[in-house]
C-alpha cells in the first residue's frame, strides 16, 4: 500500500515535470530536430559500417584468406607459413572467432581504438599513419577545387539566369549541360594530353618536383601550384558546370517573385537586386545539392588522382586494391563513409540556422 | 501522361535531339559487325580486330578513319564493338536495378509505415555511400568475371536512385481518385498495383532504366580505367585503359582515347537532354523557363 501511495504521489510531480519538459521541448524545435538528426547520423554511421563489414566478409574470393596469403608471401618468402603464424596474424588483425566476435572487434577498432592494424603496402607501418599522410593532399586538392568551382559556377550561373534569353547565355547553358555530368577523369585525360604532352607546359604527374625538398619556400609552393593545376582544373570544370546549371535554374525560378518586383519598384539597381535579393535565396539549395553530390565528387577524385599519380587518398586506394591490402582498403572506405555522412550531417544542421523557413523537418 | 510526353516530344528540341542521339548510338552499336565487314574487306577479307591485322599506331587515313592501336587493330571498328559491349552491360545492369528499384518503390510507397521507413533508410544509405570505392574493391576480389556478372555487380550500386524517384511518384499516384475507386470496388493490392499504378508509372520506369543503364556503363568504365573489370572483352572503358597503359598520350595517338571519350560523352549528353526534356513534362512550370 505504502509503495503504491508513494508512487502515486511521485507520479503527480513526475507529470508536472514531464509537462514542463514537453512544453520546453516543443518551444525548442531546433533542439528536437538536432536530437533527431544526430540519432539518424549515429544510425546511418552504424548501418554503413555494418554493411561494409558484411561486404568485406561475404564477397566471393574471401578477402581475409587472400590477405593472409599475400601476407605470408611477403613475410615468409616462399615457405608456407605454419598454423601458429596464421593464428598469430589472425589475432593481430582481429580475425579470431566467429563472425559476430569479429564484428564486435571491428566496431571496437574503428570507433573506440581508431586502430586499423598494420598496412601491407608498407608492412609494419600503421594504416592510420599511411592514410593520414595521404589525407592532406586530397583535402587540399578537393578543397581548393571545390571553392573555385563554386565561385565560378555561381557567378556564371547567375549571369546565365539573368540573361536567360540571350544567345550567349543559352550557348553557355547548353555547354554546361554537356560538361556537368561527364566524369572528371575524362576531362583529366584530355587536359593531360593537351597540356602535359602536346604543349608540354605543365607536369603530368606527382604533387611536386622530386628534386625539391618539401619546405615552405617559394620554389616549393610554385612547384605545388604547377603540379596541382591540371588535377584541380579537371575537377573545377565539371563541378563549375554543375553549379552553373543549378544556380541558373534557381535564379530563373526566383525572378518572377513579388519581392523582386518590389525591389525593382524601389528603384534599386538591377545588379544589386540580382546579388542581394535573387542570389541570396539560392544559397541553401546549392548547399544541399553539394551535400548530395559529395559522394560522387569523392569517387571522381579517386580516378583523377590515379591519372595524375597524385599522392592522395584516391591513389592510395588504387595501390592498396592492386595488392589486395585488406586493412588499408577497409581504413580508406571507413574514412570516406565517415566523411560523407558527417558532411551531410553538418549541412543538415546548418540549414535551419541559415534559413528560418526550414523548420521542423 | 503519355499524351503530355508525345506533345512535349513535338515541341521540345532538347527531347528530340536527345532521343535522336540515343537512337543513333544504339543503331551504331547494333550494326558494328557491318562496319567490321566493310573495313575488313579492304584487306582481302579478315578480322580488323585480329592481332597485327594492320601496321601498329597508324594515324587516321582514308582506309582507317581513326587509325590503328598498338597491335595494329582498327580503332573505328574497335570503338563500335566496344560501344556494343558497353551498351550490353548497361542493358543488364539497367534491367536488374530497375527491377529492384520498382519493387522497393512499390513496397515502400504503397505499403507505407514501417516497411517504408526501413526501405527508405536503406535506400538513402546506398545513395550517400561513395559507391565507386566499394565497387573497385568488389571487382578486385572477384577475378575473371563475365560481362553479365559485372552487370549484376554494377546493379547492386545503381538501384537506389531509381528507387527513390519512383517512390515519390508512387506516393503521388497512390492517393489519386481512381485508385481510391478501385479500392472501394474491393480490388486487391496486387490488382491495384498492376492495373492502376504500374501502367501510369511506365514512363518513369523507362527513364529510371535509362539512367541506371548509363550510370552502370560509366561505373564499368571507371573500373577499367584502373585495370579491373571483365576479362577478354574490349569495351569503351578498356580502350581508355589501353591508352593509359600503352602511353598513347606521349605517342600522340589521340584516336585511342578520344574515340571512346567522345562516344561516352555523347551517350551522357543524350541522357541529360532526355532527362531535361522529360522533367519539363513532369514539371510544367519549367517549360517556360528552361530555355530553348
Amino acid at each position: 500500500m505504502t509503495v503504491r501511495a508513494a508512487s502515486g504521489l511521485g507520479s503527480t510531480t513526475a507529470r508536472h515535470t514531464l509537462e514542463a519538459w514537453s512544453q520546453w521541448w516543443r518551444r525548442n524545435t531546433y533542439l528536437t530536430y538536432l536530437v533527431r538528426r544526430l540519432g539518424l547520423y549515429v544510425v546511418s554511421l552504424w548501418g554503413a559500417f555494418t554493411v561494409t563489414f558484411l561486404f568485406f566478409h561475404m564477397i566471393p574470393g574471401n578477402p581475409i584468406q587472400s590477405f593472409l596469403e599475400s601476407l605470408q608471401q611477403q613475410e615468409v618468402y616462399g615457405v608456407s607459413a605454419g598454423q601458429e603464424v596464421v593464428d598469430h596474424y589472425k589475432k593481430l588483425f582481429g580475425l579470431e572467432g566467429n563472425l559476430f566476435d569479429q564484428y564486435v572487434a571491428y566496431l571496437y577498432r574503428v570507433f573506440v581504438a581508431h586502430d586499423l592494424g598494420p598496412a601491407l603496402i608498407n608492412f609494419p607501418t600503421d594504416v592510420t599513419l599511411i592514410v593520414s599522410r595521404a589525407l592532406p593532399w586530397t583535402i587540399g586538392l578537393l578543397g581548393i577545387a571545390t571553392v573555385m568551382a563554386w565561385a565560378i559556377g555561381v557567378a556564371l550561373g547567375t549571369l546565365a539566369g539573368h540573361l536567360r534569353d540571350g544567345t550567349s547565355a543559352q550557348v553557355l547553358t547548353n555547354v554546361a549541360i554537356v560538361f556537368s555530368h561527364i566524369p572528371a577523369y575524362f576531362v583529366a585525360l584530355i587536359l593531360l594530353f593537351v597540356f602535359a604532352y602536346r604543349l608540354a607546359i605543365l607536369p603530368s604527374s606527382a604533387a611536386y618536383k622530386a628534386s625539391i625538398t618539401p619546405e615552405p619556400s617559394l620554389e616549393f609552393i610554385l612547384s605545388l601550384l604547377r603540379h596541382g593545376t591540371l588535377p584541380a582544373l579537371s575537377i573545377v570544370i565539371v563541378q563549375a558546370c554543375n553549379e552553373l546549371i543549378v544556380t541558373r535554374m534557381l535564379i530563373v525560378s526566383t525572378l518572377g517573385e513579388d519581392y523582386l518586383t518590389l525591389a525593382d519598384a524601389k528603384g534599386l539597381r538591377p545588379r544589386h537586386i540580382l546579388t542581394h535579393y535573387a542570389l541570396r535565396n539560392c544559397y541553401l539549395p546549392l548547399v544541399t545539392a553539394f551535400g548530395i553530390n559529395l559522394g560522387r565528387i569523392i569517387s571522381g577524385n579517386v580516378l583523377v588522382e590515379r591519372i595524375f599519380n597524385y599522392p592522395g587518398i584516391g591513389n592510395l586506394l588504387v595501390q592498396a586494391i592492386a595488392i589486395l591490402d585488406f586493412n588499408t582498403i577497409q581504413g580508406i572506405i571507413a574514412l570516406l563513409i565517415f566523411a560523407v555522412l558527417t558532411a551531410n550531417l553538418v549541412i543538415d544542421l546548418l540549414l535551419p540556422v541559415l534559413d528560418a523557413r526550414v523548420k521542423n523537418w | 501522361m503519355w499524351h503530355t510526353i508525345i506533345g512535349q516530344l513535338r515541341t521540345s528540341a532538347r527531347l528530340q535531339f536527345g532521343l535522336g542521339l540515343l537512337g543513333l548510338l544504339v543503331v551504331l552499336a547494333i550494326v558494328h559487325p557491318l562496319a567490321s565487314g566493310v573495313v575488313g574487306s579492304q584487306d582481302a577479307g579478315g578480322d580488323p580486330l585480329a592481332i597485327a591485322a594492320y601496321r601498329p599506331w597508324l594515324m587516321p587515313t582514308g582506309s582507317h578513319w581513326l587509325g590503328t592501336d598498338r597491335y595494329g587493330r582498327d580503332i573505328l571498328v574497335m570503338s563500335l564493338t566496344g560501344l556494343s559491349a558497353s551498351l550490353q552491360v548497361g542493358l543488364i545492369a539497367g534491367l536488374i536495378s530497375t527491377a529492384i528499384g520498382v519493387i522497393v518503390a512499390f513496397v515502400g510507397g504503397y505499403k507505407g509505415g514501417a516497411w517504408d521507413s526501413t526501405l527508405r533508410t536503406v535506400t538513402d544509405m546506398f545513395l550517400v555511400i561513395p559507391s565507386l570505392p566499394l565497387l573497385l574493391v568488389l571487382s578486385a576480389y572477384v577475378r575473371r568475371v563475365s560481362l553479365a556478372q559485372v552487370g549484376v555487380m554494377l546493379a547492386i550500386f545503381s538501384w537506389a536512385f531509381a528507387a527513390r524517384t519512383m517512390r515519390a511518384h508512387v506516393l503521388s499516384i497512390r492517393s489519386r481518385p481512381y485508385v481510391d475507386l478501385a479500392r472501394i470496388n474491393d480490388a486487391s493490392d496486387m490488382e491495384i498495383i498492376f492495373q492502376e499504378l504500374l501502367p501510369n508509372l511506365l514512363p518513369y520506369i523507362g527513364v529510371g532504366f535509362a539512367n541506371a543503364a548509363i550510370n552502370s556503363i560509366f561505373g564499368l568504365v571507371a573500373l577499367e580505367v584502373i585495370g579491373l573489370g571483365p576479362a577478354g572483352v574490349i569495351d569503351l572503358g578498356m580502350m581508355i585503359n589501353f591508352s593509359i597503359n600503352w602511353g598513347a598520350m606521349s605517342l600522340g595517338a589521340w584516336p585511342l582515347f578520344m574515340a571512346p571519350i567522345t562516344l561516352l560523352s555523347l551517350l551522357f549528353m543524350a541522357q541529360q537532354l532526355v532527362n531535361i526534356g522529360l522533367e519539363e513534362v513532369y514539371n510544367p512550370r519549367l517549360r517556360s523557363v528552361a530555355g530553348a
